[in-house]
């Protein structure tokens, strides 16, 4: 009898729940849960360090320290500034090459079933192949230039972009293209009137997960590229052999915030081309 | 009266009328067409039909007797294995099971799709497009995005974008099936008035049969698989007709008659 009452009371709850309403309540929703996470994180840290012997402190600096050692001198700031300008430029340079070489690979893999059936299994295995250890290899061919840090940017953003623009393409209605076939449409006009833009959210999921790899994959590159005046990678090895953990850290900081912008410029231009007509956009009803 | 600047035959076109068939030009003819798909299937076997113009025929069967595939093969999309097909495929419409909008294209972008496709300017474009989507009612609509529209409304959007290339023969492949039947009903009313205006040669696949009685001058009776032509009513309702003709006496036997003979091509 508990029970039936018990059931008849219970409210349904959909799967996902739903948003808070009012505009107050939404912004409070959307602040603050990553400002407490982010809180949460830093405490994590104060106390992993309260733990830390006093010989090991060193690993890792309080804020104070990271202040007076680091944040409140204008040379760090200079260097993290030039130095952050390397690395993006490297990282940038890297998805210049592979989102051209990526949407090329897609398009023609879409276009020829042949192809798709060469280069695709072949794509996974390059993506398979672990970057750290050829890098060696790509420094005995290549030397230590810019060339060399930016193809292994290239080849570590490459993977996402074929793949999420096949699977865009594929996914194209089959009633618009016969749509255009009705009319006789040319392969170039059902291209760019229909494949591309049906494609385009697909491709831009591709460009962000891209995105974010690339400043990652140009500090990587960087560490093990230590001659002449390098990015945040080699300030962070640098930074290490002088013992100056706090600079280490402002450099850590500062690729975080470069990778994060990167990922939110492709984030937002997405959103900016995308939200008005596409279902996972914003703008509902 | 709707004029078409970019067809010749403008004057002609819109003085179509719908008369039931009393016109003898054969819009379109399938003549002893078959189709066997790459995997064994058997379509279709034998189907002989021949539209006259200015007819409306609807077309009902079992689910996959191969009513679509018909369709298809009338418009060219997929070709017969058997037989021919006569047709005017320069100047076909053809709607979809969905209303196959580009959703990255506002409402005036899709109706004036096919145009682009045509290479008629943009002034006569954006014009005649306009022209369209007052017909069918969606004035005020023309800068939404497909998203922001009901089922119903996304039909009109499709029967507009269709419309503005003023076709000869118009196709339907169950266009109406995914909505409510309010909005279903209101839809037949709206396209027989266009096809009464327009006086386009109509073939419509459904799975109603009220549906099909009420929109046409002739309805088809297809067998299950392989699909052949079991029957041929002549429907004998004047045009244009009126709601009322749904609860007319009449109307209701003619149903119930083909759906008898549906029954018995589902039974074989």
């Amino acid at each position: 009898m508990t029970n039936t009452t018990r059931m008849t009371g219970q409210i349904y709850q959909p799967v996902p729940l739903p948003r808070p309403q009012g505009p107050l309540t939404r912004m409070i929703v959307k602040v603050l849960p990553p400002l407490v996470v982010a809180a949460l994180l830093l405490f994590l840290y104060a106390w992993i360090r309260s733990n830390l012997e006093q010989h090991r402190l060193f690993l890792m600096p309080s804020a104070f320290e990271l202040w007076d050692n680091a944040f409140s001198k204008s040379d760090v700031w200079a260097e993290l500034g030039s130095r952050s300008a390397v690395t993006i430029s490297i990282a940038l340079s890297g998805l210049a090459i592979s989102i051209p070489l990526g949407m090329l690979t897609g398009l023609v893999m879409y276009r020829y079933y042949i192809l798709e059936r060469g280069l695709l299994p072949n794509i996974v295995a390059l993506q398979a192949i672990p970057m750290l250890a050829i890098i060696p290899l790509i420094q005995t061919a290549l030397g230590f230039g810019f060339l060399p840090k930016v193809l292994i940017v290239a080849k570590m953003t490459y993977f996402a972009i074929p793949m999420t623009f096949l699977l865009g393409l594929k996914s194209v209605d089959r009633g618009a293209l016969d749509l255009f076939k009705l009319q006789n449409a040319s392969w170039r006009t059902t291209l760019w009137k229909c494949a591309l833009p049906s494609a385009a959210p697909a491709l831009f999921a591709g460009l962000r997960i891209s995105a974010s790899m690339a400043v990652v994959g140009a500090i990587v590159s960087e560490l093990f590229f230590l001659a002449g005046k390098g990015g945040l990678g080699q300030m962070i090895i640098n930074s290490k052999i002088d013992f100056k953990y706090e600079q280490m850290y402002a450099a850590l900081i500062a690729s975080t915030v470069l990778s994060v912008s990167v990922y939110l410029f492709f984030s937002w231009l997405g959103n900016y081309l995308f939200s008005e007509w596409h279902e996972s956009g914003g703008k509902q009803g | 009266m709707e004029h078409h600047p970019a067809t010749l035959s403008a004057q002609d076109t819109s003085n179509r009328k719908a008369d039931g068939g009393a016109n003898q030009a054969i819009a379109l003819a399938f003549d002893r067409v078959g189709m066997q798909f790459p995997d064994g299937t058997l379509a279709l076997e034998d189907v002989t039909l021949h539209i006259k113009q200015g007819e409306f025929v609807s077309v009902v069967g079992p689910s996959g007797c191969g009513k679509s595939t018909l369709l298809k093969i009338a418009s060219g999309l997929i070709p017969q294995t058997s037989g021919t097909v006569t047709v005017d495929r320069n100047n076909l419409g053809y709607t979809f099971q969905d209303a196959t909008l580009l959703p990255w294209r506002k409402v005036l972008g899709n109706v004036e799709l096919l145009m682009e496709l045509r290479g008629y300017s943009p002034e006569e474009r954006r014009r005649i497009a306009q022209e369209q989507i007052d017909l069918v009612g969606l004035s005020g609509f023309e800068n939404h995005y497909p998203k922001r529209l009901s089922g119903g409304m996304k039909m009109r959007a499709s029967l507009a974008r269709s419309l503005a290339l003023n076709p000869s023969v118009f196709m339907f492949d169950e266009p109406f099936g995914a909505l409510d039947e309010i909005t279903r009903e209101r839809l037949n009313d709206e396209l027989i008035d266009l096809y009464v205006r327009k006086g386009f040669t109509g073939l419509f696949i459904t799975h109603s049969i009220p549906e099909a009685v009420y929109m046409s001058s002739k309805v088809i009776v297809m067998s299950r698989r392989p699909g052949r032509i079991l029957k041929v009513y002549d429907i004998p309702f004047d045009f244009p007709r009126s709601p009322e003709l749904r609860y007319d006496a009449a109307f209701s036997a003619l149903c119930g008659e083909i759906s008898v003979s549906l029954r018995q091509a589902i039974e074989g």
